[in-house]
């Protein structure tokens, strides 16, 4: 097990397209378990490949406070969505920014879990909207681009300015 | 993605409200689940404030909720008592802290309740004046003290000088304590290490009444403070740290700390007493003697640890009398709700009179420890006389070679009860008895 670097916006790396997964082995699995360590390190309750500089359509998330839920998605697809919600979100690539965002209420994803299986999952609450921003983050969007662009601007000045002191 | 704020608010509330766990126990874990420190100081203010005002918020939600919710849905209880404490006493948008706790609902996976929240704390703001001051016609709820302390404290506290004693403690419980630090007189000076903290920009003073404290001006996270590591110093209230004085162990002395867990004044009685012959540290808890050790080790201290009964000294009591007893005895903590204001919450009525029997029971059981011409200090984080005047009293009823003696304590501190707030202290009772050769 090992703890992964997480990617922070404005990093041009978020913008990746992530590649599905031809085969669920040993090297997947290993992923799997250091991205969900990474994630209760940060401490974050979903975490996508991409935000650790990896190309594959991984992601994990433990939406329970005993942090005894994990939940890994492989090869994710959206298959249905309906209705709208609108929720405080926050990132683990865009450190202590939390702003609303408009997403769909429920969603069905269709995914491999870390055996390789294939299953479907319906979901809503806070469940979908992690989902949906997750799954954000393998296409190379962030939960900060659905911000007015004013918004956005700032953001991303505040994230440089960290980065310059912090680096 | 992050957790939510305001979830992990909800959820620690619950734990202390509904399930009466201690807000100590929970916080640090419940906040591990924040990532961003603005956000997670933000939650531990609304946790600590919920809490202290907790009575009157309940006051004020009362009349805003048409029935209760169902066991199951506490966390929206909870949810909107925080976003109440919000409106009432943070200065943040109000329409900020609305959307906030509306939104939290959908985090909390009860989108159901998003209207209900929505439509309480509007009506609150719509509303605010009449309803706070219908909350407020209710004592209990205007000092967010249950019904039972403020009669306890009423009663033993009924004069004073501006206002009666008991109404000053009531709002000196419910004010932010001061953090206090203690300086390892084996590290550094006093002033040397107030030069510290100026030389790093922190602002702070020194203590009137303990020749070791510093108080900050403002709170701060002890790991950033100069010299922690280092051990040169930690931190205690000025009231806790007047027992290392009123002990006045000497060296070469056999000093007997009863109920030391976590271990602060076992170290302070170490620090300014360098050539004690042993202090033994004694605690029920071998997990609590744990933390004991790791304060030793930080500031490079030494005891003899051992893990007993203070009641039962017959299980662990080698037969060597002792020169000083401390007996920091086991309290209701009204003397810190300011520092634990889930204690007006968590502690009954009932609980007064079993800590006073456990106390009677300890000063019985420790008293032939100590040598004739010996010292036991009594004291109680409380400012019930039934733990500390009455106890002293009763013990001494039954002792006729226990002699109390004065105290150098502050002039208003009568009968040996610094009352909370008072000198910016915690509320403590004191005793020093001397056992005279019968």
């Amino acid at each position: 097990m090992a703890l992964l670097n997480i990617l922070h916006f404005p990093d041009p790396r978020l913008r990746n397209k992530a590649l599905p997964v031809a085969q669920v082995d040993d090297a997947v699995r290993t992923l799997v378990d250091d991205m969900l360590e990474t994630m209760y390190d940060a401490p974050g309750i979903g975490l996508a490949a991409t935000q650790v500089n990896v190309a594959k359509r991984v992601v994990v998330m433990d939406l329970s406070l005993e942090k005894n839920a994990p939940l890994c998605l492989i090869n994710p697809e959206i298959v249905s969505r309906s209705g709208t919600e609108e929720m405080e979100e926050g990132c683990l690539s865009v450190p202590g920014v939390y702003e609303t965002v408009q997403r769909a209420e429920r969603v069905t994803v269709r995914a491999l879990d870390r055996d390789g299986k294939p299953f479907e999952l319906d979901s809503d609450g806070l469940l979908a909207v992690c989902i949906q921003h997750e799954i954000d983050h393998l296409e190379g969007k962030l939960f900060v681009d659905y911000l007015s662009e004013l918004k956005r601007t700032r953001v991303r000045k505040r994230m440089e300015k960290v980065r310059q002191h912090t680096l | 993605m992050t957790a939510n704020t305001r979830t992990v608010v909800a959820y620690t509330l619950v734990q202390v409200l509904e399930q009466r766990k201690s807000l100590s126990e929970v916080l640090a874990p419940q906040l591990a689940h924040i990532s961003a420190p603005r956000e997670r100081s933000l939650a531990q203010e609304i946790c600590y404030g919920v809490l202290r005002w907790h009575l009157r918020l309940e006051a004020v939600l009362g009349r805003l909720l048409r029935a209760p919710f169902k066991e199951r849905d506490k966390d929206i209880h909870c949810l909107l008592l925080a976003g109440l404490y919000q409106l009432i006493y943070l200065r943040l948008p109000a329409h900020a802290a609305v959307d906030a706790t509306v939104e939290a609902t959908l985090a909390l996976d009860k989108g159901w309740a998003r209207g209900v929240v929505n439509a309480v704390l509007r009506h609150y703001l719509r509303d605010s004046e009449r309803l706070l001051a219908a909350a407020d016609a209710d004592e209990c709820a205007r000092l967010a003290h249950p019904t039972w302390l403020l009669e306890l404290l009423k009663q033993a506290w009924p004069h004073g000088h501006n206002l009666p004693s008991w109404q000053a403690i009531a709002a000196a419980n419910n004010e932010r304590a001061p953090m206090c630090l203690r300086v390892n007189m084996r590290r550094t000076t006093r002033a040397e290490y107030l030069a510290q903290l100026q030389a790093s920009g922190i602002a702070a003073h020194a203590t009137l009444y303990s020749p070791q404290g510093v108080t900050l001006e403002k709170p701060a996270g002890v790991e950033g403070l100069p010299g922690f590591a280092a051990g040169e110093m930690s931190v205690q209230d000025e009231g806790a740290q007047l027992a290392a004085g009123l002990l006045a162990a000497e060296p070469g002395e056999r000093v007997l700390d009863a109920c030391s867990a976590p271990g602060g004044k076992a170290c302070h009685i170490l620090e300014t007493t360098p050539a004690l012959l042993e202090l033994v540290a004694l605690d029920n808890s071998a997990a609590r003697l744990a933390r004991v050790q790791e304060n030793l080790d930080r500031l490079g201290l030494a005891a003899t640890l051992v893990e007993g009964d203070a009641g039962a000294p017959q299980t662990w009591w080698d037969g060597r009398p002792f020169d000083r007893i401390l007996l920091d005895a086991p309290c209701s903590g009204t003397g810190v709700i300011r520092r634990h204001p889930d204690i007006k919450w968590l502690r009954r009525a009932t609980d007064i009179a079993a800590a006073a029997q456990a106390q009677q029971r300890l000063l019985r059981a420790l008293w032939p420890l100590l040598k004739p011409g010996g010292v036991l200090l009594y004291a109680v984080c409380s400012v019930l006389p039934q733990e500390g005047e009455h106890q002293v009293r009763d013990f001494m009823a039954g002792q006729p070679n226990a002699r109390a003696e004065p105290l150098a304590l502050p002039a208003d501190a009568e009968g040996g009860t610094i009352l909370t707030g008072s000198h910016g202290m915690d509320g403590f009772h004191y005793a020093r008895l001397r056992k005279g050769y019968l």
